[in-house]
């Protein structure tokens, strides 16, 4: 699954990122395969998802979310 | 000082100051240099550069603060500049030593922009900030082996609390900075030798620094035309997919850092932090909104409150400054120019500071909590549609204050297009300067009554007109997004950082930074239109301006009380205003707004208010002759009201025309220090011009329309 099918606090590891011109930017910020994340907010109307990775809070929207593939822990 | 002086041929050492976002760079930046900052311009980009002196031991040296990034590859204009300056790219901005600043909290994202750092062949030491947090969250980090495995200076500080500032200082005056070779090699990541023809070119001495350049050299238009024209050639020829060579690099040196930090890092216990809880209810989908919409209203009222202090001061010192000057210097053009046209053509300028200086500090204080990022967080979704960013409601609500701090602040924005549309709008939002203008005209023409009991009608009235602002944001914005074309792909990827106390200083000194930025950029087109408007309303056709005068003269000399006197004045200075340039152009253009409800006279307070809309007002009470305190807005109020058409003998001020007046008023760019500004933020004269065409046309087609329905 993709990390924009989570449900607010799922944590879930990352296995791998989709092809995108955004994915090395999601890299950067550190959302790389073995991380682990967690949802923590949705915003109202379908709007960004807040996750927490690491020791931060990080928000994309579905879209973005949606090029990272998951798997649920 | 002296010391410096004493050695001019001793070239100032300059460190540049890089980190990721919300790490605390800016403390520290404002920590070293104090007030000796100084804001400049990168060629080619409207990123503001900050400067700063710091002097230590008698030595001074220059710190540049550069924007916050995550890495050296450029996704906005803010990121074009730090990989111009540390890929070193401009000899003036070519800083000798750069300090890194990783908070210790988020020690692996800030290591990946530290060693790419390292991989450039920079001279650098790193710091790391936030060291209290750290401990808040059970993380220890081993100094030593970081220092070890990075081979570069590390420094423990934690600016918010001034702890280790004068380390900082010290590392730098020992110039303690090192450049221990690359962290990871660019061939363990693609085929260096292609590069070899881009590191004679450009006489670079590594290959990373090499495919830096050839990467995203193109997205810095700083470059010259031949640099340029040479990299777009060598990538038709180039056997590199840089793409994957960029995604390969990414994860190499990820790898690499989580091998560092499982070394370097204790983490005692895992802590979720308790701001989730804050979180809930802030980014809660109903009390989070109401949260928002409430802390708007408190900002509001505490400018509204606030601002008119200063504001009313600095009114009254540039009225008594003209007044002084009049009566000082020998009568003529001269003094009149100075006393008519450029003391209150200043007094224009300085008069916005108390708001922009207000909103900047409220702005700052958001973003230094961490509130500024959950409202874009909760706005994003509602943004979207029309073509907008979550980071646009920053501008937008500033500008319901005064368009100016929100054209400004719109330059956070990213992608260009939703930038671009941004800065379009703003100006949309009914600002503080048209309120004057909304509340004579709705007590001309709407009853002080209540309907359903507690609703007033006048309030309504203003409700209306605010609302109708957001509509032809949202209208426009919309269709803007349709127009207007970019490759950029829009994102959001923003931090939401942990909850903290505001940096006063830091407050402070965003907003003296910024009403300087404002007075020094837009001051110069504000002045130099202000006094094209006064010659205008001044002067007119000689023979009949000088009859007028001659008649008043002559009256004058037979008046008997001073009442008369100020009588005969009031009518010769609207005499001489009617026969002015603008007069006549105000005749000129009635034919146009004849449609509007609007004669000449209303004409010409279109044109004089094309300034700053609050003209509009004493403008009015100019033309109509009206005496007392021209702030008084029930003596303009009458007087507008007693006003008859001499062709139709009806009222001049009837509905119609007061509402079409209004919507006109909501919808036209009538004030040049948003153009300033906008000019400014967009490097020339093209969107500047064609928001004024734009928002002129709405305003037009508006006011027919109303005029249309209510007449």
């Amino acid at each position: 699954m993709t990390a924009d099918q989570l449900s607010v606090s799922n944590t879930a590891t990352i296995e791998t990122l989709q092809e995108s011109p955004l994915k090395v930017n999601l890299m950067e910020l550190g959302f790389l395969p073995g991380k682990k994340i967690t949802l923590k907010h949705i915003a109202p109307g379908n709007g960004p998802m807040a996750f927490r990775l690491d020791e931060t809070l990080l928000a994309l929207r579905k879209e973005e979310a949606a090029i990272i593939q998951v798997k649920i822990v | 000082m002296a010391e410096t002086l004493s050695s001019p041929l001793t070239k100032t050492l300059k460190i540049a100051l890089i980190g990721n976002p919300n790490v605390g760079k800016t403390t520290i930046f404002n920590q070293l240099t104090g007030l000796n900052q100084k804001i400049g311009n990168y060629p080619g980009v409207t990123v503001d550069k900050k400067k700063g002196v710091m002097s230590y031991q008698g030595n001074s040296y220059d710190i540049i603060d550069l924007p916050g990034t995550y890495s050296l590859y450029p996704n906005s204009e803010d990121e074009v500049i730090v990989h111009r300056v540390l890929n070193q790219l401009s000899e003036v901005e070519k800083p000798d030593f750069v300090l890194m600043v990783i908070d210790s909290v988020q020690l692996s994202r800030g290591l990946f922009l530290a060693t790419q750092l390292i991989d450039l062949g920079l001279n650098l030491a790193v710091v790391l900030n936030m060291s209290d947090l750290a401990e808040k969250s059970h993380l220890e980090i081993k100094t030593f082996e970081l220092f070890k495995k990075l081979g570069v200076p590390i420094l423990r500080t934690d600016a918010r609390h001034q702890k280790g500032i004068d380390q900082i200082r010290e590392l730098i005056h020992q110039q303690n900075f090192s450049n221990p070779g690359p962290f990871i090699e660019a061939k363990e990541f693609l085929d260096t030798n292609e590069l070899s023809d881009v590191r004679e070119f450009f006489q670079l001495d590594n290959d990373y620094r090499a495919y830096q350049l050839l990467r995203f050299g193109l997205k810095d238009r700083g470059l010259s035309e031949e640099k340029r024209t040479w990299i777009l050639n060598k990538l038709e020829s180039v056997n590199i997919d840089l793409e994957a060579a960029q995604l390969e690099e990414t994860k190499i040196r990820y790898r690499k850092i989580s091998s560092v930090i499982q070394q370097v890092l204790v983490k005692k216990e895992t802590v979720d932090a308790e701001e989730s809880k804050l979180d809930k209810v802030l980014l809660h989908p109903v009390w989070g909104y109401l949260i928002f919409g409430g802390i708007l209203l408190m900002i509001f009222q505490a400018i509204f409150a606030w601002a008119s202090v200063p504001m009313d001061l600095i009114d009254g010192f540039f009225a008594d400054l003209s007044s002084w000057l009049t009566e000082a210097l020998p009568e003529g053009p001269i003094a009149d120019l100075l006393a008519e046209g450029v003391i209150p053509g200043i007094g224009g300028v300085v008069i916005f500071i108390p708001q922009i200086a207000l909103l900047f500090g409220f702005l700052a204080i958001l973003e230094d909590t961490g509130y500024m990022s959950r409202v874009v967080f909760l706005m994003d979704r509602w943004m979207r549609p029309f073509g907008l960013h979550g980071k646009s409601i920053v501008p937008l609500v500033s500008g319901v204050a005064c368009a100016i701090p929100g054209v400004m602040a719109a330059r956070n924005i990213g992608n260009w297009k939703e930038k671009m549309i941004t800065i379009m709008v703003t100006p949309l939002m009914s600002c503080s300067a048209r309120l004057p203008v909304y509340i004579i005209l709705i007590g001309l023409v709407v009853p002080n009554e209540h309907i359903l009991g507690f609703i007033n009608l006048q309030a309504l009235a203003l409700l209306g007109l605010y609302l109708l602002g957001v509509i032809g944001v949202l209208a426009t914005a919309y269709g803007l997004k349709t127009i207007l074309k970019t490759d950029e792909k829009s994102f959001l990827m923003v931090e939401l950082p942990t909850y903290r106390t505001p940096r006063w200083k830091d407050v402070l000194l965003t907003m003296y930074n910024k009403s300087l930025t404002f007075v020094t950029a837009a001051g110069k087109v504000i002045l130099a239109i202000s006094i094209i408007l006064w010659i205008l309303g001044t002067y007119g056709p000689p023979s009949t301006m000088d009859s007028i005068r001659e008649d008043r003269d002559a009256k004058i000399a037979l008046a008997e009380t001073p009442e008369q006197m100020e009588e005969i004045e009031m009518e010769a200075s609207s005499a001489l205003l009617e026969n002015s340039f603008i007069g006549i152009m105000g005749r000129a253009i009635e034919p146009v707004i004849q449609p509007l409800g609007y004669d000449w006279k209303i004409g010409i307070a279109l044109i004089a208010s094309f300034a700053a809309r609050e003209v509009f007002v004493s403008t009015m009470a100019t033309i109509y002759s009206i005496g007392g305190d021209p702030e008084d807005d029930a003596t303009i109020r009458e007087t507008l009201d007693r006003q008859i058409n001499p062709v139709t003998g009806n009222k001049v001020f009837n509905k119609a025309t007061a509402f079409s007046l209004m919507v006109f008023y909501v919808f036209a760019m009538q004030c040049m220090s948003t153009l300033a500004v906008v000019y400014r933020e967009t490097k020339g004269w093209k969107w500047p011009l064609i928001q004024t065409v734009y928002m002129t046309s709405l305003a037009y087609i508006a006011a027919f329309i109303t005029y249309q329905i209510f007449s």
